[in-house]
């Protein structure tokens, strides 16, 4: 089984994000960039799905940050890089990258792509369904287990929302986004990281991208009505359990 | 301008959802028209619930009861090359998620997703897309045709409403069902042998701030002292802290307590799916811009550990449980 898993650089989920001087992006010049969660994921399914079936992980990456993960990917069990050219000061977005991703795909004559199922940056999210899409490959997005099964064909489960599992073949070549690995991602051990980075990276150059929508302007959500409880967690918790008592939801009060 | 509705159905019933997508593309096609397409085993629900359109074409046959994404997509990409719509719409779904990049791709089109809002400015179209977590909205205008994956919740639920059979065209499935490469082997509803969190009144639920394993205990005890059901976010259940029937959102369980207090919850779309209508909603977080306090009711800014220690000492000196 030779798996491609596409690893994209994100900003942190906790961090402050600035808007640029436009206002059509966000200020990147101290953005805090790391592995976006579901590609973390992809990338563990991968490895299990490799250590279960032998065979491959060509683990690609891109994004400020890519040469780093890699080395990551390798000393967890990819068994080669490559980078794809990126422009540091641009937001990953799956049209851009897809129509690169789909011609290593091909080129390399892998089974299987697995890719997060989404990436919070992304304005078109789902990079699966349009790697899928341009090969006219099998796809299926939200996977939580992949295997492979009796006839050869991928088996997949899928978490379709409401706590609803679906169970599918997938024929491969196929592409995946990956929702959660059957297993949390495990850690790169400093010995492993340590030889990982004696591991040659290639790059790519960046195809043409997939017809997309320009970003016109970027706002903070607009904040809420919420009541602030107090300004120190203790004032903060008092009045909540003043609110709990005052609806019911607890006995007394101080 | 002509907008493509393509919503789902369940057991050959629309889903709620189509009914806010029918809204969506009214709220933006003017004097234009508003066609469904609709996916299922006959198009009686059709006929009888989903008037709202200007007209309908069905895809229907006996197997479509449980159509996978990749037949929707099938469907969804015909409909596009017979009605070359401007806009087409779909929900923001497990299903569609799958369908709608794969159609737009094949099709050419551009997308807009996380949507939370459409407009017409001077012609054009402007698609307001959520993205970090929630945090930021995006301004995308479209010059050409487009294809917007739209939130649920955003729009109101236009009202049911016969359809005349005369303005339901038939569309052609052809090889839609034969040429299929993902099979559905069986789908499972969800155990209530653990717990139930869709029936809990009074739910504490961990982010990704909890740290780590060994501090979901802390609210352990406080979910106890409130009588409370423990639950986690995705990133919570993913790292295998919390079992899966614990996790609320769009790919855990939706709910509806009295109570839902978040500690370091940041607030994904995806999370405020599964949450955003409980009656009472505290929210505790470090950052002051996570996307849960735009849903709260209450909301304290700081340290959710400090937080923790404090509601903790008091709830238990008053006996609260």
């Amino acid at each position: 089984m030779k798996i491609l898993v596409l690893l994209r650089m994100s900003p942190e989920p906790e961090g402050a994000l600035d808007l640029n001087a436009d206002g059509t992006g966000l200020d990147r010049e101290w953005l805090d960039l790391r592995l976006n969660d579901f590609d973390d994921h992809a990338l563990e399914e991968a490895v299990l799905l490799k250590e279960a079936a032998g065979g491959s992980v060509i683990a690609v990456a891109v994004g400020e940050g890519a040469q780093r993960t890699l080395q990551m990917a390798i000393a967890r069990g990819a068994t080669s890089a490559i980078a794809i050219d990126w422009p540091n000061d641009r937001m990953i977005v799956a049209p851009s990258i897809a129509p690169t991703v789909a011609a290593l795909a091909r080129d390399l004559a892998v089974d299987v792509v697995m890719t997060g199922v989404q990436m919070s940056e992304d304005i078109v999210g789902q990079a699966a369904p349009i790697i899928g899409g341009l090969l006219g490959w099998a796809h299926i997005s939200g996977t939580s287990n992949v295997s492979i099964s009796a006839g050869g064909a991928l088996a997949v489960t899928q978490e379709r929302g409401s706590g609803f599992v679906a169970k599918y073949l997938v024929a491969t070549p196929a592409v995946l986004g990956v929702q959660t690995a059957s297993k949390p991602p495990r850690y790169a051990s400093g010995t492993k990281l340590r030889q990982a980075a004696k591991t040659p990276i290639e790059s790519v150059a960046l195809g043409k991208a997939c017809p997309m929508l320009p970003v016109v302007s970027l706002r903070p959500t607009k904040s809420g009505s919420a009541k602030p409880l107090g300004a120190s967690p203790k004032l903060a918790a008092e009045t909540l359990v003043r609110v709990l008592a005052d609806k019911g939801l607890i006995r007394g009060a101080p | 301008m002509k907008v493509l509705v393509c919503g789902e159905s369940r057991d050959n019933q629309p889903e709620r959802l189509f009914f806010e997508l029918l809204t969506a593309g009214r709220s933006v096609a003017d004097s234009g028209e508003v066609v469904a397409l609709w996916i299922g085993s006959d198009d009686d629900a059709l006929r009888s619930q989903l008037g709202q359109a200007d007209r309908a074409i069905a895809a229907t046959d006996p197997r479509l009861t449980s159509a996978t994404a990749e037949v929707y997509a099938t469907l969804l990409l015909k409909a596009i090359e017979s009605e070359k719509p401007d806009l087409t719409i779909v929900g923001y779904t497990a299903r569609g998620l799958d369908y709608g990049p794969a159609a737009a791709t094949r099709a050419g089109l551009p997308m807009g997703v996380y949507v939370v809002g459409l407009e017409r400015n001077e012609g054009r179209l402007a698609i307001h897309s959520q993205i970090y977590g929630g945090k930021m909205i995006a301004r995308l205008e479209a010059v050409g045709a487009v294809l917007a994956m739209v939130s649920p919740g955003v729009f109101a639920e236009a009202p049911a409403a016969p359809l005349d059979a005369s303005r339901i065209a038939k569309l052609d499935i052809g090889d839609a069902l034969s040429s299929t490469k993902v099979h559905l082997i069986e789908e499972t509803a969800p155990s209530r042998s653990d717990v139930d969190l869709t029936t809990a009144e009074r739910i504490v639920c961990v982010g990704r701030g909890i740290g780590d394993e060994q501090s979901i205990d802390l609210a352990r005890e406080l979910s106890r002292l409130l009588g409370a059901e423990i639950a986690g976010s995705r990133p919570v259940v993913d790292n295998g802290w919390l079992p899966k029937p614990r996790q609320v959102g769009k790919s855990g369980q939706k709910v509806r307590p009295k109570l839902y207090l978040a500690l370091g919850v940041s607030g994904a779309p995806e999370h405020l799916e599964g949450m955003s209508r409980s009656e009472l909603i505290v929210a505790v977080n470090t950052d002051p811009n996570a996307p849960i306090f735009n849903v709260a009711h209450f909301a304290a800014n700081c340290d959710l550990f400090d937080f923790l220690d404090c509601l903790t000492e008091q709830l238990s000196e008053l006996g609260a449980a």
